[in-house]
């Protein structure tokens, strides 16, 4: 804390060393499904557990090639594309609206933020029926809309709530300044103040595609044909009525974990980087 | 110029065209939530069951299902108090923890970037997976984390996590909180970048030391973001479900049945669909009346 | 003013672009019923094949199944089942969808809420009765002859005298035992609960559990525990008898003495099958369909199996799965592909596959000739007893599985869980 700058380098040295160990804990569960996933299911049960597989064991990977009706790949894209669909529909809506909401005083502007979060109050599985009878009558059941729609629903209040404080720390100076050079409200906000709070919005975009990239009851719900489902769906291929695959499981966890990350690591430079600059100028 | 000013004036005084901006997200939410949530009212006012989910007449039977569940049913009660403990704990440990991860890698030093992003993966992982390994990781005789703390010498016999009452809820809470401090620090760590530098730099000229700095400026700076943080992490975790269902299923005895879980057991276990729509409801309404404080609080702050 | 319209037309731009997407989604629903995937087609291509021959059955059309069975080769199995089904003629065509176990009742549930059901389904028999009772399916007594069938599951697709489905195949649960494992610490295959119990300390070590079974608190627990109680004589609906008590007494002894590990709680059956071939367990209660996989992933391991050591008469627990026929759906042609499935051929084809008994007894004796492990298994249908049948069931497994979690977990005394579950069985059996 305090005023962030340049370490000495012992100091740099100690908290690279901290992190480190602090990524160590926190990474460790991923560590286990990955050696998990190289084991043989005999030896995942033994007692007291191995930290590296015995006798190297890639079956599991080759079994997630050949799943039957479920093809990995293809599951991987509507994943992405009922991610990608959601992110969308949630930023479009949320951002305009947190932007209402932080900046301008109008009539049921309190009763609109507790609607928006009375939205988020049901747990997911009394939410189910309701929404499938509703896509089934719009026509939607069984296409990736009816999960995009609903995925989009966790998003969108997220990000109104985060956003707002965003948009309420953004000077009015900066607002005022784009009316004297001749903005007006729509065109200041698209100009002058979505640029401003791009971390924001990037940080609710990255939350509204995580929330729709691990949702699993909306997908499985309201998409009945395997060819349609997400990757998360898939899950179940190793997790059924007999028990569960281990091996299988932490296979198809490790498969699909390391797309997203990767996509993550790819464009982490844009999301870090606008994260630390201190977007804000005072 | 004056004319100018009076224009920007008024603009900001008490301004209706804010509505527009918020209407389209608003209509969207209440379109694909509202209707849900009444529906589920009406279902939990009727006696819809196994005999007469297909019948198109539905007894309409008042707040007999909320009745027998507070007077009857003793897990509902357990479910209650359950799901306070859980939340509270969850939401404890991981702002906690996030908020000092936060602060943490706020500091720049070599590896804080990478290290940071790193750190978001847990977010990737599908929660049911996460579950399955850490039921995997807390078993009793195979489970790694007996394994450690015996190695530590912390333990000199296995503990039996998930089947024991009272080891169970924290065991499906450290689970939850591994999955929220990401969460937690991603969101703090954001709000922190809208804290001028400046006010850091000219009290510390001023003689401020770290902790002053930190409690007159980065707490008060970052209210509005740790508020918001706090009520989504209540509500989110108040009815997280898939995570207690692939560890606990609510067991053993009902040691971990949340509201959550107790209302889904209820509608697709049990096909007593009324009672399960009640017993959300009545996770409904305790959200409810938390996000009205919070939001009392927030006016409260904006009216100032 | 200006900015007013400016917003307005932003509102409308996102308005379109929303309406734009729901068109689209008619462009998507269009193909999809084009591709038949839709149960509406189904029944319009019905309308218009009955229009072709008018005067032939009705017994045309699509037929939808729903059914859970997550493995390969299963799912491979029974679609070429359907293929062969529907090379065999040209009015009806079949199709199958997987919906996972896990959310299986769910979809079903939901599914009657929004009418959006299969013309077919393949379920758990214990929650036959339930559906039945929600009226989703159709009453085929008369339509399908079931004579020559185990009265365990043909009692499980019968309600109220009404015959609501079909056995599919059969499952039974039987001791299964490593047999070196005995040997080293000089033990005889128990066949009693006293010898039970004798040789699963005997075989406790360190590492080793000398038994366990499944006990989740759920239907998979219940299923496992059940057969300690009718083998006291009583039946399910009667825990807190001097038999339900001696069960639930039998349960705590095994754990209290160590030699029933309380990890079992926390196991499935397919858990607790992998905890047996990882050499962490001696016997175990387990079911018919592990032993493909079990000679699949240890060839080596020396291991047989047993009927259930018993207490006063022999007993096992009945699984398996039925089909049954959803009312309003396309009745006949569905009836038409159950006969078609169901012949001497085609269930021994999915028998095999699936590594499940025939329900049907002609077929399942001589379904096993000369594999000793199969033959006790098919010995053991003879003692085996469906859960319920009863609409409520999922309560009664409900209440009995709370009470064996409460014993085994040291939270109840058997006498107070039996106690406790027996007020909660009278009052579901009452209403």
């Amino acid at each position: 804390m305090g005023i962030d700058g340049n370490l000495s380098k012992r100091k740099n040295i100690l908290y690279c060393f901290i992190s480190i160990m602090v990524l160590c804990i926190m990474l460790f569960p991923l560590y286990w499904i990955l050696a998990t996933s190289l084991k043989t299911e005999k030896e995942i049960f033994q007692i007291p557990p191995t930290f590296w597989p015995k006798e190297l064991n890639l079956k599991s990977y080759m079994v997630q090639l050949e799943s039957g009706d479920f093809n990995m790949f293809h599951s991987f894209g509507n994943s992405l594309i009922i991610s990608f669909g959601a992110m969308i529909i949630a930023v479009i809506l949320a951002v305009p609206a947190s932007y209402g909401i932080a900046k301008y005083n109008f009539i049921g502007k309190r009763a609109i933020v507790l609607g928006f979060l009375v939205t988020q109050m049901l747990p997911v599985s009394v939410l189910l029926t309701p929404l499938f009878i509703m896509f089934k009558n719009m026509h939607l059941y069984n296409t990736f809309w009816s999960t995009i729609l609903a995925d989009a629903t966790i998003g969108i209040p997220f990000s109104v709530l985060i956003l707002k404080n965003y948009f309420a720390a953004i000077p009015k100076e900066l607002e005022e300044a784009a009316y004297i050079d001749g903005c007006n409200k729509f065109t200041a906000f698209i100009r002058v103040l979505i640029p401003i709070a791009k971390p924001g919005v990037m940080v609710c975009a990255i939350f509204s595609f995580l929330y729709a990239w691990g949702d699993l009851a909306y997908g499985m719900t309201f998409i009945l044909d395997q060819e349609k489902r997400p990757i998360t769906a898939g899950i179940f291929n190793f997790m059924g009525q007999y028990g569960t695959k281990w091996s299988y499981l932490t296979a198809f966890a490790v498969v699909t974990i390391i797309p997203v990350t990767l996509i993550f690591i790819f464009m982490q430079k844009y999301i870090i980087s606008g994260m630390t600059s201190g977007a804000v100028k005072g | 110029m004056v004319i100018y000013m009076n224009r920007i004036k008024k603009l900001f005084k008490y301004d209706n065209v804010g509505i527009w901006f918020v209407l389209p997200a608003f209509i969207y939410m209440i379109v694909f939530v509202g209707y849900p949530i009444i529906y589920n009212f009406i279902l939990s006012f009727q006696d819809v069951t196994v005999k007469t989910l297909r019948s198109n007449v539905k007894e309409f039977v008042g707040f007999r299902n909320y009745l027998e569940l507070f007077t009857q049913d003793n897990v509902l009660r357990t479910s209650i108090w359950n799901t306070l403990v859980f939340t509270v704990m969850c939401l404890v440990f991981q702002f906690v923890i996030g908020f000092a991860l936060a602060l943490f890698f706020k500091n720049r030093f070599k590896s804080s970037k990478m290290v940071r992003g790193l750190l978001m993966i847990p977010w990737m992982i599908p929660v049911t997976i996460t579950g399955l390994i850490f039921k995997f990781m807390f078993g009793t005789d195979v489970g790694v984390i007996n394994y450690f703390l015996r190695s530590l010498n912390l333990i000199s016999e296995n503990i039996d996590w998930l089947t024991n009452t009272t080891t169970a809820m924290p065991a499906v809470i450290f689970a939850n909180v591994w999955i929220g401090v990401p969460f937690n620090m991603i969101l703090i760590a954001t709000g922190l970048t809208t804290i001028p530098k400046e006010l850091y730099e000219s009290a510390a000229i001023d003689g401020a030391n770290k902790f002053q700095l930190f409690r007159k400026i980065t707490l008060p700076l970052l209210k509005p973001t740790i508020e918001s943080v706090l009520i989504l992490g209540f509500i989110y975790t108040f009815k997280v479900y898939d995570l207690i269902y692939v560890m606990t299923s609510g067991g053993p005895v009902n040691s971990t049945q949340l509201l959550s879980t107790y209302s889904y057991k209820l509608s697709f276990d049990m096909f007593k669909y009324s009672k399960g729509a009640a017993v959300a409801n009545i996770l409904f309404i305790i959200l409810f009346f938390v996000s009205l404080v919070y939001l009392k609080n927030v006016y409260v702050e904006e009216e100032r | 003013m200006k900015k007013l319209l400016a917003l307005l037309a932003a509102i409308t731009m996102i308005t379109a672009i929303l309406v734009g997407c729901g068109s689209s989604d008619k462009d998507n629903k269009a193909a999809d019923t084009t591709q038949g995937s839709d149960k509406k087609s189904g029944t319009s291509d019905k309308a218009d094949a009955s229009k072709d021959n008018s005067d032939s059955a009705d017994a045309s059309g699509k037929v939808t199944i729903w059914y859970y069975w997550e493995a390969i080769k299963h799912q491979e199995s029974l679609n070429s089942l359907i293929e062969n089904f529907n090379n065999s003629q040209s009015d009806i065509t079949v199709e199958a969808k997987y919906v996972p176990f896990a959310d299986f009742k769910k979809q079903l549930s939901i599914g009657a809420s929004a009418d959006e059901l299969p013309d077919l389904v393949i379920l758990d028999n214990p929650d036959h009765a339930a559906y039945a009772a929600m009226g989703i399916f159709a009453d085929i007594t008369g339509k399908f002859d079931v004579s020559t069938y185990y009265d365990g599951p043909v009692n499980s697709c019968t309600l109220d005298g009404k015959l609501y489905g079909v056995p599919f195949g059969s499952n039974d649960l039987l001791l299964f035992y490593n047999e070196d494992m005995l040997k080293d610490a000089n033990q005889k295959v128990p066949t009693t609960w006293d010898e039970l119990l004798e040789v699963a300390k005997a075989t406790t070590t360190d590492t080793v559990s000398g038994f366990a079974h499944c006990s989740l608190q759920n239907e998979e627990g219940t299923f496992n525990f059940l057969p300690w109680v009718w083998s006291t004589g009583v039946t399910s609906y009667e825990i807190n008898s001097a038999g339900g008590i001696k069960a639930l007494t039998m349960v705590q002894k095994l754990i209290e003495s160590g030699a029933m590990t309380k990890e079992a709680i926390n196991w499935t059956q397919g858990d607790t099958m992998n905890q047996f071939i990882s050499g962490n367990l001696a016997m175990m209660f387990n079911g018919t369909w592990q032993i493909p996989t079990m000679r699949a992933e240890v060839p080596d391991l020396n291991w047989n199996v047993a009927l259930i050591p018993k207490d006063a008469i022999p007993t096992s627990g009945l699984g398996g799965e039925n089909y049954a026929v959803i009312a309003g759906g396309n009745e006949d042609a569905t009836i038409e592909f159950l006969k078609f499935a169901t012949n001497k051929e085609n269930c021994l084809f999915m028998m095999h596959n699936m590594g499940y008994i025939s329900s049907d007894s002609t077929i399942a004796e001589g379904q096993f000739d000369g594999d000793p492990i199969y033959e006790v298994f098919v010995e053991a249908m003879k003692y085996a007893y469906a859960r319920g049948p009863l609409p409520e069931w999922p309560d009664v497994s409900d209440a009995i599985s709370l009470a064996f979690n409460e014993v085994i977990t040291g939270a109840s005394s058997p006498e107070d869980a039996a106690a406790k579950a027996q007020t909660t069985i009278d009052s579901i059996l009452g209403q």
